[in-house]
């Protein structure tokens, strides 16, 4: 079905996400919630707004006001605005902090709210808001969030498996234009025309490939360098659809071919360790410790992330141990699960799959298997 | 290339290849200097653009909620003529910082990698060192009694928008690079502009084509916009202006829409910004090439007074005394705006930080201005289109030289 026009997010999906945050307001006794992030504005308001890419710097792009469950928001017009936010609750671009100041202002509760919590801080805001919020104390709302998101609705599973879906279709254009003298920017701009055609122009990154080196495990030739008959290029696909992330990474051999039987083996056993620790109630860290019960390195990137809206919770990374360690798995949770295994000599193979944590261990949210092997 | 790209817009100022060792040196050396004038002993940066300023990384921009967990950090010592960089980036070819001040990623949204980076920041500064940020996580103003010496550390973000204001000219030169992948792109884009398409087909071609041309990375999802004839047609926005710019779907143009197209990439660390208006399927008809006739004669006006000296309210007064009653520019937006490391940055010229800062703010030699001023003629939509300019001592010159077609021209007379 083609979409020919801005629309808001489904409204049961709307409606779920802002009461979990309008009870985690409550329990954390929140008056007011101004986010900037723009994961953190789509999850309370389900407003599409422009893509960007990049960091952007912390601004009140979105408030959420818990007395009243009403949200304004950053928007200078009401195209793919949720009829749940009136037009007067709309404020404008403005390139003037103290404009931002008197919209502030003019919320409900501003003047006598005690606590309102932020996704993040600038110099300058931290400045600002006490002159919009002057009854309050500054406090962190990330936590909070994180507990609202990183545990999926089935709606937001569908959401995901949608976004994995078109990542599924633009990878497999790209992979097969995966041959001996093609660049790794050449195979990004054949990604991203691909997804545009499936009727998508949000990617979730812009580095899609890269030939991995046989010297070194967290190197690669350079995004211009002609790829080589027998280079294993990883894929690390993703692209953005309704807000959601789908992400997909796969390893092909440039000419075609097998993977060395060796590291494919080695990558197998890596994988299953993954999938077995991936169940609710265990520690994030038995994630960390597959690596080392398999015999692989700790990979240079992180081997768990939560897909959503962006990225969200869990981050699982061997640099953050204690905060595997503290966290639990849990059923709802959906992340990309990221295996890879890299030898001297012969190179990486990476993959990773979009998995939803069930009530009996991981789920593939993609069709494809995780060691994909093609006959060209 | 395409006749008419670039053949005749590099001004001898512009050097054809940049020097970018040349380039990172000189801003390290600005940098510095600012530093030392605030009496800041350490930048700690976060911000993906400030990062890419202040040690010259370069990396493909992703999703903004994936920007926030893998963010390259920057640390900037006020003696030390090299930043360190702590980065998740896999590899960078142009980057040319020793090894020992490239370091691993550090995780500033938990406490865990606030911890490891305090620790980090100790063994590079000296004690209670003077640190200025661009952005905080909440996780790191928990720890800020031991990141900072003061409990409202200075702006950062700052030092760096003081630093970046003019351009070098090595800076220029990547600038242009960056202008020429994003107009070469849109030459192909252009071309297939015709009834039956869809807006998401012009970007599927934009974007495979800026990769080719060797872009690092889209900035925005490219905007087809297709005007309404009258405001009362659009939507409702909070000023009673236009809506400008939505998202891209897959809408199919028709002939005779009137696209507003608006967009840019990432080249070398700089911004690229490209605007133009399109018709589909149709030359412009006597209302239109009037329209872009009083688009011309407002952005000769602000063009005759756009030099170093000139105040940005000397280039809004010169564009309303054509325009007549309505402000020919986007209410929400500007006349213009800075380019380069970030898509808008300063100078920012008729924004709503108001007439009084428009009056003090003086243009400079080697700013890079975007002029992107706008004819609204209701019941028959109307004409904009930007126009990227290096402003000299003397006046300016052009950056670019994509041309106005659908719309007959006569060629502009830099000064």
């Amino acid at each position: 079905m083609s979409v020919t026009e801005v629309v808001a997010d489904d409204a049961a999906l709307r409606v779920t996400r802002r009461q979990r945050v309008l009870a985690e307001m409550e329990a954390a006794d929140i008056d007011l919630l101004v986010v900037g992030r723009e994961a953190n504005a789509r999850y309370v308001s389900g407003a599409p707004r422009l893509w960007t890419a990049g960091s952007r710097a912390f601004g009140p792009g979105c408030v959420l006001v818990r007395a009243t469950g009403a949200v304004h928001l950053l928007s200078t017009w009401d195209e793919g605005i949720p009829d749940d936010i009136p037009h007067e609750n709309l404020y404008p671009i403005s390139f003037n902090a103290m404009n931002f100041v008197t919209v502030l202002q003019g919320i409900e509760g501003a003047a006598t709210a005690r606590r309102v919590a932020t996704d993040a801080l600038t110099p300058g805001t931290a400045h600002l808001l006490p002159m919009a919020f002057p009854a309050a104390e500054l406090v962190d709302g990330e936590p909070m969030l994180r507990r609202c998101r990183q545990v999926k609705t089935p709606d937001e599973v569908e959401a995901i498996g949608g976004a994995v879906q078109v990542t599924e279709r633009a990878l497999a254009v790209t992979e097969a234009a995966l041959a001996p003298g093609t660049t790794e920017r050449r195979l990004t701009g054949v990604f991203m025309e691909a997804m545009a055609d499936v009727g998508v122009t949000t990617p979730g990154s812009q580095d899609v490939a890269w030939a991995t080196s046989r010297e070194q495990a967290w190197r690669g030739h350079g995004r211009d360098r002609a790829i080589e008959a027998g280079d294993l290029v990883a894929f690390d696909a993703s692209v953005v659809v309704g807000g959601y992330a789908g992400e997909l990474g796969r390893t092909y051999v440039a000419g075609g071919g097998e993977i060395d039987a060796r590291l494919a083996g080695r990558f197998d056993d890596l994988w299953s360790r993954l999938l077995d620790a991936l169940r609710p109630g265990a520690p994030l860290s038995d994630l960390l410790a597959a690596y080392e019960t398999a015999g692989v390195a700790p990979p240079p990137m992180p081997i768990a992330r939560g897909l959503g809206l962006g990225y969200d919770l869990p981050l699982v990374t061997h640099a953050l141990p204690g905060t595997a360690a503290d966290q639990d798995v849990e059923a709802g949770m959906v992340v990309a699960l990221v295996g890879y295994v890299w030898e001297q000599g012969v190179g990486g193979l990476y993959g990773s799959e979009p998995v939803v944590v069930t009530a009996t261990g991981a789920e593939a949210l993609s069709a494809h298997p995780i060691r994909d092997t093609r006959s060209s | 290339m395409p006749a008419g790209l670039m053949t005749s817009a590099r001004p001898t100022s512009i050097p054809a290849e940049p020097d970018l060792a040349r380039m990172r040196r000189e801003r390290g050396e600005r940098v510095r200097t600012i530093m030392r004038a605030k009496g800041l002993d350490a930048l700690v940066l976060l911000g993906n653009t400030n990062v890419m300023y202040a040690t010259g990384a370069t990396w493909a921009f992703a999703d903004s909620g994936r920007g926030n967990f893998e963010q390259p950090v920057a640390v900037v010592l006020a003696d030390d003529e090299n930043p360190h960089l702590f980065t998740p980036v896999r590899e960078d070819e142009g980057l040319q910082l020793p090894a020992d001040h490239v370091h691993g990623p550090v995780y500033l949204d938990f406490d865990e990698g606030v911890q490891q980076f305090v620790a980090a920041l100790a063994g590079l500064t000296g004690a209670r060192p003077k640190i200025a940020i661009d952005e905080w996580t909440h996780a790191m103003r928990r720890e800020r009694t031991t990141l900072f010496a003061s409990d409202a550390p200075p702006d950062a973000g700052k030092v760096i928008s003081q630093a970046k204001l003019t351009k070098t000219p090595d800076e220029l030169a990547c600038m242009r690079e960056g202008l020429r992948i994003t107009e070469q792109a849109i030459a192909e884009v252009q071309a297939r502009v015709a009834p039956g398409v869809r807006q998401s087909d012009l970007t599927a071609t934009f974007l495979r084509r800026i990769f080719e041309e060797g872009a690092d990375a889209n900035i925005l999802d490219p905007i087809w916009q297709v005007m309404p004839e009258r405001l009362a047609d659009g939507p409702w926005t909070t000023h009673g202006d236009l809506a400008c710019p939505p998202s891209t779907t897959e809408r199919e143009l028709r002939e005779g829409d009137v696209l507003w197209v608006d967009l840019g990439i990432s080249y070398a660390g700089f911004h690229s910004d490209f605007g133009r208006t399109w018709i589909v399927g149709r030359a412009p008809d006597a209302r239109q090439q009037a329209q872009f006739e009083q688009w011309r004669a407002i952005m000769d006006a602000v063009l005759s007074v756009t030099r170093a000296g000139a105040t940005a309210a000397d280039l809004t007064a010169a564009a309303k005394e054509v325009a007549g009653d309505r402000t020919p520019w986007m209410t929400h937006f500007y006349l213009g705006h800075g380019l380069g490391i970030d898509s808008a940055e300063m100078p920012y010229v008729g924004s709503d930080i108001g007439e009084a800062f428009d009056a003090t703010l003086q243009l400079q030699a080697d700013m890079v201005l975007v002029l992107e001023p706008l004819v609204w003629d209701d019941g028959a939509a109307g004409y904009r289109a930007e126009e990227v300019l290096h402003i000299t001592e003397d006046g300016w010159e052009p950056m670019t030289d994509y041309p106005y077609d659908p719309f007959s021209c006569h060629a502009w007379n830099p000064r």
